[in-house]
Formats: structure tokens, sequence, C-alpha cells
């Protein structure tokens, strides 16, 4: 029983009925009290309700087993709460039988609680989620990506700078500091029941629309209604739909135990030949030379893509067969609906490619010659012709500087000379261009994301000569800074002593500080003139690397934009819950209806709703993409490096794509597992409609 | 005028849930303070309605309804002029001069903190702890700028940060002092 000074919890369904009849109310018992109403059967006494719960004719031709939804909810039996509007007033409160009343003009139920008993109650309205509109409310938000792989522990895999490293010191920084905080906590409260049962009130939520349509379904049983023979022309409708239903069930027959069997056998076979096919091209891919070496999807983004859409092709089957075993439970079983929310989004997203990559392909191929034509211009006259002129315009005191002449015209010498080579292979493979472009356009019939790609690869290929020309001209840079600095450390009369990792002073004879002072005089005259070149093909380099970035960005985009989540966002938000929330109702002062409308206990009313998702969960990943460029290619650390001329390495793919494969499970399932999926003998194939009470079938709808 | 001072009220239906907020909208005691919020909203409705009918006039190319001296001129005037100020425009009608943060707490339930948005239009912030999750509610000190601020923050169980209460307000030691006592009250059950 509800001790003194204790609280009465109800949660009421925001859609029962409002009006002043009388009704029986129904709904679990969490504890005394703690009440969940699921739904009001008017006009029905509530003995009779009591009967028909325990003999269970309530839950006549439910879909699936009734026991499933107790487990769910966490309960073992439905109760009978209480009254509303009841005919006879009591006037002593019953906390196992409630007295609520309604009122049309009033969204509210008021419950009879006089200020005698010392409870305080609290009702908690909440909107019922629709199960077969796939809504639902959830504490978490929903999760658009796969979690079987952690993002974290891949980027500490793969961290190049100090800085991912001083992140990760940071975190465990934390983690200690969280750890102590625990110590602060004077006094623990050790949680009552009441608490922990927020989880579970939240299941029964979003069980409640779905058993309180099966209850009012069966309500008819406890009414009193005559039977009644049927009439001549109802008779005749009748015999006319059982006709209708005979031949129907006839041709229905005649497809599910001929055509569909064979049908679907050859699909199977056809998906699992494509599965073989894909398992081979899948090894190739990420077949690794040594154990910690670079796999060919690593390097090529071409490769990536051709990896992402078959991993993809395999894991669609396997998913498609786990959301249609969504079908042989209760509608209300909240945990497949992400699922259903990736499976759509991928195949959306992969049917949005193809038709942007049939435009793009079907321009590209109809202006074959003139985009060839824009490319070598580019590549040329950017990339060669362009880097000539400059190398030439920097031998020749570039905007009034003057350069060591001898130096600079030795360094520009000796980059033309590769250039010319260069040029030479360049123009060489100019004749097949035409049919490299015919090629990337026929490709990108298969999406927008293969000619992207594969002009990212392109890109890569006929640059190979800058990323020489900057691993060159950075290591020079790197060197003269390197003796400059230890000179001048000679020049101070001091030096590095390696040993201790440290600068000491150090006497010097007078022909080594002379020696000394001169070269580092040299030295440092002549650097301006190597800096100018190292700044040349630093910058070229790292247009090429924004570019692809850019280029990865948009296939990034291509390959994993929440669209079908965006769509569903706007379409019912209740789909993607972000949480829950609270908002507390003004309460009316008098309830007309009781004996005595001002005594009445401490009575707070609250709504609960469901916060959809916010865009910046659902663009999380993104945001984490962004996150990881900035800091490989923004932080302090990485231009101390640009400047002192070491070598900047790109950015690990793994560690920068892991969005593109958050969609997709770690390990796929082998050949042999999608065999044996695919062709064990799931109802759902032979029993996609669910038989409804009265013979009839019920198609389901599908939703998206 | 329009604001003042962070000021805390106390909405206490039954003794388990209470709902604390914290606000600088003005309390509107004075007439004058009266009078100028009534003067503000019909400011805000009639620029509000006025850039409508000038986006209408012009998407549609129709000035009859205007003032002679305005149409004359939303005529002649670009949408590269139009479009920046009407959304000017908006921004300020849809604009929330105040700042108001609350708190809400359900004893077994769990507590709720939220932040009205500085636009009328987007929804407010929200973020609600269950119970299970909270391990203590603390006020803890902290500097910002050369002051000492006193806030109440909740420790949530598994998170590397505290939620603050009312981040945005902060405020002084007595309104947090009172806010915590009655938020520990209404969120446990008594002992015994």
């Amino acid at each position: 029983m509800v001790a003194g000074n204790g609280l009465l919890r109800i949660f009421w369904p925001s859609d029962a009925p409002r009006n002043k009849n009388h009704g029986t109310i129904i709904g679990w018992r969490n504890s005394p009290s703690d009440v969940f109403v699921i739904t009001i059967l008017q006009d029905v006494e509530p003995r009779k309700v009591e009967g028909a719960l325990r003999v269970g004719t309530l839950f006549r031709d439910s879909p699936h087993p009734i026991r499933q939804m107790y487990h769910l909810c966490g309960t073992s039996s439905m109760h009978v709460l209480g009254t509303v509007n009841p005919t006879v007033h009591s006037s002593a409160f019953d906390p196992g039988h409630l007295l609520a009343f309604t009122e049309a003009s009033r969204s509210i139920p008021a419950i009879f609680c006089p200020k005698s008993c010392n409870i305080n109650v609290q009702v908690i309205i909440f909107d019922r989620p629709s199960p077969h509109r796939m809504q639902y409310m959830s504490l978490s938000p929903i999760s658009l990506s796969l979690g079987d792989k952690s993002l974290g522990s891949n980027v500490a895999s793969y961290s190049l700078g100090g800085h991912e490293l001083e992140e990760e010191e940071e975190r465990a920084e934390k983690a200690k500091l969280v750890e102590k905080l625990k110590l602060h906590t004077v006094i623990k409260h050790s949680l009552s029941q009441k608490e922990h049962l927020l989880p579970t009130i939240l299941a029964q939520i979003n069980c409640s629309s779905e058993i309180a349509a099966l209850l009012s379904k069966n309500a008819y049983v406890l009414g009193t209604r005559q039977k009644r023979s049927l009439s001549v022309s109802e008779k005749v409708v009748e015999s006319a739909t059982t006709l209708r239903d005979y031949v129907i069930a006839v041709v229905w027959h005649v497809i599910t135990v001929w055509v569909y069997p064979l049908l679907t056998r050859g699909f199977v076979i056809g998906l699992i030949c494509h599965r073989m096919v894909a398992e081979v091209i899948l090894r190739v891919l990420e077949w690794r030379l040594r154990p910690d070496s670079a796999a060919l999807k690593d390097i090529s983004a071409t490769a990536q893509q051709v990896d992402i859409r078959l991993q993809q092709f395999c894991y669609w089957p396997i998913q498609y067969l786990t959301l249609r075993k969504r079908k042989d439970d209760w509608e209300s079983v909240t945990d497949k609906h992400p699922d259903y929310i990736r499976f759509y989004n991928s195949l959306w997203l992969v049917a949005n490619d193809v038709i942007i990559g049939i435009a793009l392909g079907s321009y590209i191929i109809d202006n074959a010659p003139w985009v060839a034509w824009q490319i070598n211009t580019v590549v040329n006259g950017w990339t060669v012709e362009g880097l000539r002129d400059m190398i030439l315009w920097l031998t020749d005191w570039p905007g009034g500087l003057k350069l060591n002449t001898e130096l600079a015209s030795f360094l520009g010498d000796l980059f033309i000379w590769v250039i010319d080579l260069w040029k030479e292979c360049v123009s060489s493979l100019q004749p097949l261009l035409p049919h490299v472009i015919y090629f990337i356009g026929f490709s990108s019939f298969a999406g927008a994301t293969m000619p992207i790609s594969m002009f990212s690869d392109l890109l890569s290929l006929l640059t190979v000569h800058i990323y020489c020309f900057y691993t060159a001209s950075a290591r020079i840079f790197h060197w003269q800074l390197t003796i400059i600095l230890s000179l001048f450390h000679l020049f101070r009369g001091k030096k590095h002593n390696v040993l201790r990792n440290r600068i000491d002073s150090c006497d010097y004879d007078l022909d080594q500080l002379l020696l000394g002072t001169i070269l580092f005089t040299l030295l440092f005259f002549l650097l301006p003139t190597v800096a100018v070149f190292y700044l040349t093909f630093t910058s070229a380099r790292m247009a090429i690397i924004f570019l692809k970035a850019a280029l990865d960005t948009s296939l990034a985009c291509l390959n994993h934009f929440p669209l079908f989540a965006l769509m569903l966002r706007v379409k019912d938000p209740r789909r993607l819950p972000g949480g829950i929330f609270f908002e507390l109702q003004d309460t009316p002062s008098v309830f007309p209806h009781f004996s005595d409308p001002k005594d009445t206990s401490p009575t707070s009313y609250v709504m609960l709703k469901s916060v959809p998702l916010s865009l910046r969960a659902m663009f999380d990943q993104y945001f984490q993409l962004g996150h990881r460029i900035r800091n490989h290619y923004l932080s302090p650390s990485v231009i101390l490096l640009l400047v002192t001329g070491q070598f900047l390495p790109p950015i690990h793919r793994k560690s920068l794509y892991s969005l593109q494969y958050s969609m997709l499970p770690a390990q796929r399932a082998s050949v042999l597992e999608a065999w044996q999926r695919l062709t064990e003998q799931s109802p759902p194939i032979t029993n996609g409609f669910a038989k409804m009470p009265n013979g009839m079938t019920v198609h389901r709808v599908r939703r998206g | 005028m329009l604001t003042m001072r962070p000021h805390l009220t106390t909405l206490r239906p039954s003794p388990t849930t209470v709902s604390f907020t914290v606000s600088t909208a003005s309390r509107r005691e004075t007439l004058a303070s009266q009078f100028l919020h009534h003067f503000l909203l019909g400011l805000r409705i009639v620029f509000g309605l006025t850039t409508l009918a000038i986006l209408l006039a012009k998407s549609f190319e129709h000035f009859k309804y205007l003032p002679h001296f305005l149409s004359h001129e939303i005529e002649k005037a670009p949408w590269s002029h139009i479009g920046p100020l009407s959304f000017a425009s908006f921004y300020f009608v849809f604009r929330r001069f105040h700042t108001e943060e609350s708190l809400l707490t359900l004893r077994s339930l769990g507590i709720q903190t939220s932040t009205l948005s500085n636009s009328y239009l987007l929804p407010s912030n929200t973020r609600f702890i269950p119970t299970s999750q909270i391990r203590d509610i603390l006020i803890h000190e902290a500097f910002r700028g050369f002051e000492v601020r006193y806030y109440l923050a909740v420790v949530v169980e598994g998170e590397g940060e505290v939620v603050v209460v009312f981040p945005n307000l902060l405020p002084g030691r007595a309104i947090v002092e009172e806010v915590w006592r009655s938020a520990r009250e209404c969120l446990y059950e008594p002992k015994g």
C-alpha cells in the first residue's frame, strides 16, 4: 500500500476518451503506487473486465503471443486499475481502485484523492507513439550509424602527429578526474524501485497503442449483444464476397505453391553467385603484401569506392532478412527501427548515386573530346607548362627579389630536366586520354561516385612529379635549416649535446669558429633561394591535397548523407526519437466532480513528449570528419612541420573516411553464412499476410 | 527596461514536482513597464506584417495596396536590398530579448534542464537526466573573468562533464542555494 506522504504516479494516455461516460481503466500496475493506464473501456463493469482479463478473452485473436508483450513490458499481468466517472461515488480512497473523472472540456483527468490520505499525485500524460507508423520513444537518441566498431580506437591506431596523442592523454586525464569525482559524493542514494523503472515505462508507452487496439477490438465480448440472424441482403453480400475470396484464394495458391518458390530460388542463387564474385574482388582489394603494409583500398579512392559498394551489396540481403523478421513479432518491438532507417537510407543513396551518375556519364560521353581537351589543358597547362614557367621565373629574380642566381639556375635546371622527362611520358599517354574519358563516362552508370573517385586517382597519378619535387625540395630545405641552426650554436660558442639533449657551451678553436661563421653566413644568404623553391612546391602540394580532400568529402556526401533520416525528420519527427522531455501543466485548483471540490491532494500534471533528433546529432559524423581534417592539416604542429620543411604525411584514408563505413558491419557475413540465412525456411516468406480472426487477410502496408 | 536582473519563479503544484525558472524578463509590475511591453508587442506585429506585405507585393509585382511613398521605393529597390532587409526585420521581430532557463524536478523520474532559444521560432533546448543517472547535485564555484561565480551542477553517471544548470544566466548564490535545497528535497524520497 502507499505509505504516508508517498507518491502516487499515474501514466495516462493523452488520447483516452474524455466524455462523461462511465468506464473501466485497464493497465499495468508496476507497484502499488505506480500505475500505467493502457486504455479505458467504456460502459463496462470493472468486475466483468477483471474476469475477462483473468480468463484471457480480451486477448483473443492477438496477432502474436501476448506473453511476448508481457515480457516486453516487464510485468506479468494486466489489471483493472479503477473506474472513470463512477456512478456510485465512494468517499474512501483506495489506491488499488482509482477513481478518475474526465470531462470533454478538460484535457486532463481529475484523480479522486482526498487530502487526508497524505499522498502526492503525479499524473504524467503521454502521447502514444503509433507502432504501426514506427514511432517510438527512447531515452537515448537513435543511432544512425552501426555501432559495432568504435571510431575512437580507429583514430588512435592510425594517429600520426602528436596532437592525437595529446588528445588521448587528455581523455585519460579526464577519466581519472571523473573517477575522483565519485569519491566526492558524501551520501549515496540507493535507488528505489520506482526510479529504476523508467526504461520499462518507456517500453510500456511504446507498446500501449497496440495493446489498446487489441483490447478495444475484443471489448465486444464484455457487452451484452444479441445474436441476430443475417438478413437476406446481407446473405447475398456475404456469399458474393466468399465467391470472390474463393477465386482469389485459388489464384493465390497457384502463385505461392508453383511460381513463387521457383522465383525465390532463382533469385537466391543469383544473389549467391553475385556474392561469390564480390567476395573474390573484396579479397583482392583487401590483400596486403605484409600485415602492416597498405592494401589496395587504402591507396586508391576507386578501389575504396568499389569496396564500399560491394560490401553494401553483401550486407543488404542480411539486413533485409533481419527486417523481415520484424513481422514475426509485435510492431511495438522497436530495436529494429534504426536498422530499417539505415537500410532504406543506403538503398536511397545508391539509387540517387546511380541517377546522378547516369546524368553525369551521358554528359561525359556526349562531350568526350571536349572533356578530354579540357583535362589535357589543365594537366599539361598547369602542372607541366605552368610549373615550368614558374621555375623559369624563379631563376630570374622573381618580383625583384635578388636571389642567388647561380644556385637558382642550378636548382631550376634540375627541376626542369625532370619536368621535361615527365612531359615526354605524359605526351606519350596523351592519345589514350579520350579512351580513359570514355571509360570514366561508362563507369559512371554505376554511380556518380565512380567518376569522382577515378578522377581523384587520376589526379594523384598525374601529379606524381609534384609530389617528388615537394619531397626533394623539402629535404634540401630541411637540411639547410638544420645546418644553419647548428652553425648558429657554434657562432654563439655553444653546441647541441646529443647525449643529454640540451645546449652546452663549448670552447671552439679560432679556425673552427672562423670557418663555421663563414659557412653560416653563406648558407644564410642562400636560404631564401631554396625557400622560394620549397614554398612553390609546398603550395602546389597543399593545393592538390585540398582538392583531393574536397573530392573525398563529396564522395562521403554521396555515400553517407543521412537523406532518409532528414526526410523522416520532416515527415514524422517522432520516428527519430532523440530523448524525452517533460512539460509541467497548469493544475486546476478546483475539481467540481468531488463531493468536496477543494479537498484534494497536491496533484501535478506533466506532459511527457518525445524530442526529435537534432540536426547536430544527425550530422555528428560529418562534424567528426571536419574535426579530424582540421586537426590533421590546420593544427599548429602541422604548420611547424611545414615551416621547418619536414615531411608532412598524408592523412590515412582509413582514419579519415571511417565515416563511409559507419553503416556497414565491421565483419561481413561469409558466403556460407549468407547462403544459410537466405535458404533457411523462414516463416515470413510463407506467412507474409497475417491471419485475421474472420478469415480475412490483411495486407501489411509498407511504410516509407 | 526590457530585461532585469535574473529572478527566480518557483512553480510547485505538489511537493514532488517543482519547476524553477530563472528569467531576465521584466516582471511588468509598474504601469510603465506594462505599457512598454504592449507597445513593443504592437511594434513587432506591425513590423512583421509590413515586411510580409512588402515581400508579397514585391514577389507578385502588385503595389496597389501599399502606401504611395512605400510602393514607389519598393518598386525601384532590387531584391538584393529587400531580401537581407526583410530577413533582418524578421530576425528582430522573432527575436527574444530575455533569457529564460529552467529546472524541472520530478521525484522518481529525474530532472530536466531547459533553456529557451533566443528566437520565438526555435524550440527550446532541453536535457532530461533520469534519476538513475544522477550521481549528485552540487553547488560549485568557478572563475569567470575576474569574478567568482557559484553555479549549480549535476554530476551525471558515466559522463566526463557535469551538467551546469542555468548555464547562461548563472544566477547569484542566493538563488542557486534556494534551488539546490528545494531540488534535493523534491528529488529524493524522505528517509525512514
